[in-house]
């Protein structure tokens, strides 16, 4: 598709709510007010009214202020998530690309067991390790998320080493590495972006689960899955208390996931929606 | 690449049944050595999470109570002192017999622990991925066939939403909604008060199928209809996405027009041209979707207090029962290998131009 | 007697942006039954949309004027008369045979599923495409009609798209550039082959191409398009023997003839024009090498001269003088 100048509506959309999402996590736990984070039993289970839009928690907690306030645990931890790992796969595609062609080989063959684990579990397996904290959980992710963005750059960067541009480069002398930080890494930035921010919201549901379980965050922190986690022995009571932290996973995984298919249509990475797995 | 008189006439003889089953045997033994080498990696992995565990083992397995001396004699009966390449090996043995270790939460082999909630688990899985083929494939067909119109942007729409929802909070919610406040279904458990089937295969609706016992088998269904459903709609809406837009590739060929041309209807050249075509990158991805389905099981599994893997290795963790994770870890890498062999057998059954390449490629060496 | 196939005053749109953009201009052509007309073009000049168009391959194209065949208005169809008429009245052979055929299905199912579409039993269907591929120099056409198009060679393949389009009886055929995109060496063999096709039913052709060279034995009628307008018609050995349009020549100029040199081609200077940017007057001027000052002005009518017609000034002039 051809990229379209006009900011269409759907488009403008997607950009307010992340950009209102980004603004909870930065700037809302400075705003909420201090009853956010201390219990007062005597007001728990208040159902949404005027004063609590969203009603109060079993510790008597305004839900829509702890929503907000999590955004920063759920969301900034998230965003670290996939910004090591890719990281991390930027590294490793770089070495594949200017190693010898067998340990290449034996680099993508690395990444294949990677690929045969389940997220959620190996997560689970680290946070037993390393004792469940939000912490373990991002390290967890962090350490299990590069293989496929790093297969992803690795076939990008065996296409551009034998563009034209590139083969004159190495021609002149120029070294693989240089020729990979300098030409042909900065020319995957678009597909890298655009697979950021679909995995920022990949990586804000498994946080989330992994909280959940109980091998994320623990409460009494306002991350989104531990909220769930605590409001799910009165969900037939206090249906707002789960509702709400969950609605707040999937507009943030949405918009996020949204956002990466605009990027797509606007940077046309090609490569970053097909064959990403494969 | 072009026509030539030699060539020609030797074209068919290249791909006689009989010669072809060689590079076909080549191709899986090529597969099935990359999944020992990824389960080996595995295992390497596996062995040093065991290593790099804060506090030490032998105190873990000796109980908090056992002194000094109680905790040196259960290193040495777990062989702790050996060198690390010694105990390394010493790991990979055991596997190969079948040895995952003992839970110290259940003091049974891991792998006896595993017979028995694995089959639950994979019931659940196994659902799901024919509801997720059964739903995704038919609607996103028909939704192609509105060309971005109606039902096609409806669909698109839906989908984005549904992939982003927390499967774990959707499993509660429909919870809350289903069973607490309609009472239409089964909201917790596997099973109803009383009704049992034998245990054959561990998975009871197969098992009440197998003994001939239709209202077991509408039990066992009832339980599975909430998380089947809830992880259907997670992995049905990704594989929707992902066909829509391998349909949208395919639709846009050279070879539609000539199949326009011959006078097919919009419906036959969808579901007999465009859809084989748009094919094998999703059933690729629905290969890697069963790793992430064990993954959400884990969490509808608790959600609906389904005794399976899930169960077993939150409790595994929330214990510390590093044999029980470590365990369980490495054999649903090893299954995750075997569908995957398992999806290369049908992207090779299924794509003729896939064949063409690894019988040519078989030859060439 | 009516021919059967009239076109007139066809004009083709593609979206572009919010709006369209004419590629196609007000051209008037016919066929008769069993004639050969070859519609000659640079590639841009609106010729494989003209061909498009006769079937309405493309659902998001503009067409306008009016297209009969057999006495029938294509423009007015319905969808379902469309797919009746499609494969069974008129039959396509399109540019890139390595492209044109489903790379999942068997050649022998590609060609049968033009009958099973038409209720043909599954049985008959794939013993009538057998049978139109041997016809059509496929060898052990019966074993091979199992095979997948990767498994056929480009020339190979081309039969299997011919035999796609006749297979169901078609009195029109329609090959758009059928030979460019094979290896020199095949392509007198599929021209041959579509001839003899052609001659044996009676067929009406129309052929697209951007090479004069194929057309003289080929063809009984020529039809020169530039940039979305028919420049000048006739029959083909009046197009060869005396060209009117500067355009015509150019192209006849352009033909590589055994006695030349290959690198002493005369090419027509510049490139044809975008439809986006299409030049005032005559749509030629630009690259004419007799160009007048009208030619910048007015464009051009299509008028008869000689056996056929043409729209250029300087034509129009010199006839005047005559």
């Amino acid at each position: 598709m051809m990229a379209r100048p006009h900011l269409s509506l759907g488009d403008a959309t997607v950009f307010v709510l992340v950009a209102l999402i980004l603004a909870a996590a930065v700037f809302g736990n400075l705003l909420a007010p201090e009853a956010t984070f201390s219990s007062d039993i005597g007001n728990a289970f208040l159902p949404p009214d005027a004063q609590h839009w969203l009603g109060t928690d079993s510790q008597g907690r305004d839900v829509l202020w702890r929503v907000i306030a999590g955004a920063a645990p759920s969301l900034l931890s998230s965003m670290l998530v996939v910004t090591i790992y890719s990281l991390i796969g930027v590294v490793v595609a770089t070495l594949a690309t200017v190693v010898p062609r067998w340990l290449d080989e034996g680099l993508m063959r690395g990444t294949e067991i990677g690929l045969a684990l389940p997220g959620v579990i190996v997560a689970m397996g680290f946070a037993s390790a390393m004792g469940p904290s939000l912490a373990s959980a991002v390290i967890a992710m962090s350490i299990t998320g590069w293989p496929i963005t790093a297969r992803l750059l690795r076939s990008i960067t065996r296409q551009t080493m034998v563009a034209p541009y590139v083969q004159g480069a190495q021609v002149m002398g120029v070294s693989r590495f240089r020729l990979m930080t300098r030409h042909v890494l900065p020319n995957s930035l678009d597909v890298l972006i655009i697979k950021w921010s679909g995995d920022v919201s990949i990586t804000i549901l498994v946080l989330g689960g992994l909280s959940f379980v109980g091998v994320g965050a623990q409460p009494p922190s306002a991350e989104w899955g531990a909220m769930i986690s605590d409001a799910r022995s009165y969900v037939s009571t206090a249906w707002w208390t789960a509702a709400a932290p969950g609605a707040a996973i999937a507009l943030t995984a949405v918009s996020f996931s949204l956002l990466g298919d605009i990027l797509q249509r606007r940077l046309g990475g090609a490569g970053a929606s097909g064959g990403a797995r494969s | 690449m072009f026509d030539s008189p030699a060539a020609d006439p030797a074209l068919p003889n290249r791909f006689a049944p009989v010669r072809a089953a060689a590079p076909l045997v080549r191709f899986f033994a090529r597969r099935i050595g990359l999944s020992v080498l990824t389960l080996l990696g595995l295992v390497t992995l596996a062995f040093a999470m065991t290593k790099f565990i804060p506090g030490d083992e032998a105190q873990v397995a000796a109980g908090p109570d056992a002194g000094p001396d109680q905790v040196e004699a259960m290193r040495a009966r777990l062989g702790l002192d050996a060198p690390a390449i010694v105990q390394y090996l010493r790991f990979i043995w055991r596997l190969l017999h079948g040895d995952l270790g003992t839970s110290i939460v259940t003091y049974q082999p891991v792998l006896r622990d595993l017979e028995r909630v694995l089959p639950s688990t994979l019931e659940l899985v196994a659902i799901t991925m024919v509801l997720n083929l059964v739903i995704a494939i038919p609607v996103a067909t028909i939704a192609a066939a509105q060309g971005g119109r109606g039902l096609d942007a409806l669909t698109r729409i839906a989908a984005a939403i549904a992939a982003g929802l927390p499967v774990f909070w959707v499993a509660l919610m429909l919870q809350f909604l289903l069973g607490t406040l309609a009472r239409v279904l089964p909201i917790s458990g596997q099973r109803g008060f009383g009704v049992t089937v034998p245990n054959w295969t561990g998975m009871r609706t197969l098992d009440a199928l197998l003994s001939g016992n239709p209202s077991a088998f509408l039990d066992a269904s009832l339980y599975l209809v909430l998380p089947a459903a809830t992880l259907a709609l997670h992995f049905s809406s990704q594989l929707f996405r992902a066909l829509r837009a391998s349909l949208e590739l395919a639709a846009a060929s050279d070879f539609i027009a000539p199949v326009k041309a011959k006078g097919a209807s919009t419906a036959r050249i969808l579901w007999r041209h465009a859809l084989p075509n748009a094919l094998p990158p999703v059933i690729t991805l629905a290969g890697t979707q069963i790793a992430d389905m064990l993954g959400a099981a884990v969490l509808v599994e608790a959600v609906f207090a389904r005794q399976g893997v899930g169960a077993y290795l939150a409790n595994a963790v929330a214990q510390k029962d590093t044999f029980a994770v470590i365990g369980t870890v490495l054999f649903v890498g090893a299954m995750v290998c075997v569908v995957n062999l398992l999806v290369d057998a049908i992207l090779l059954a299924t794509d003729p131009r896939l064949r063409a390449a690894e019988l040519a490629r078989g030859g060439r060496q | 007697m009516k021919p059967l196939l009239e076109v007139r005053a066809l004009t083709i749109d593609v979206p572009k942006g919010e709006g369209w953009m004419r590629v196609v201009d007000g051209v008037d052509f016919s066929i008769g039954a069993g004639e050969r007309v070859a519609l000659v073009g640079e590639s841009g000049s609106g010729k494989s949309m003209t061909a498009r168009a006769l079937m309405r391959l493309d659902d998001a194209l503009r067409i306008g004027g009016a297209i009969r065949f057999a006495g029938e208005e294509v423009l007015g169809c319905t969808e379902a008369e469309m797919r009746a008429l499609r494969g069974s009245g008129i039959g396509m052979v399109f540019q890139d045979p390595m492209a044109s055929l489903d790379p999942f299905m068997r050649v022998g199912d590609q060609v049968a599923e033009v009958l099973r579409i038409r209720g043909v039993g599954r049985a008959e269907a794939h013993a009538r495409a057998v049978a139109i591929l041997a016809e059509l120099g496929v060898r052990d056409a019966a074993s091979r009609s199992g095979a997948y198009p990767h498994e056929f060679s480009g020339g190979m393949r081309q039969r299997v798209v011919l035999a796609m389009a006749l297979v169901a009886g078609p009195k029109l055929l329609v090959a758009d550039e059928p030979t460019t995109a094979l290896d020199a060496r095949i392509q007198q063999q599929v021209l041959d082959l579509i001839d003899d096709a052609a001659a044996d039913r009676g067929l009406g052709v129309l052929l697209i191409t951007h090479n004069l060279g194929i057309v003289a034995g080929f063809a009984d009628r020529v039809l020169v398009m530039y940039s979305g307008r028919i420049v000048e018609e006739g029959p083909v050995e009046q197009i060869f023997a005396a060209p009117a349009h500067p355009y015509t020549r150019g192209l006849i100029a352009a033909v590589p003839r055994a006695d030349m040199r290959v690198d002493r081609l005369p090419p027509i200077d510049g490139a044809p024009p975008s439809p986006a940017r299409r030049p005032s007057g005559c749509a030629f001027h630009p690259r004419c090498p007799v160009r007048l000052p009208v030619c910048v002005m007015t464009a051009p009518q299509l008028r008869p001269s000689g056996g056929g017609s043409v729209a250029c000034h300087l034509a129009a002039a010199e006839e005047a003088m005559a």
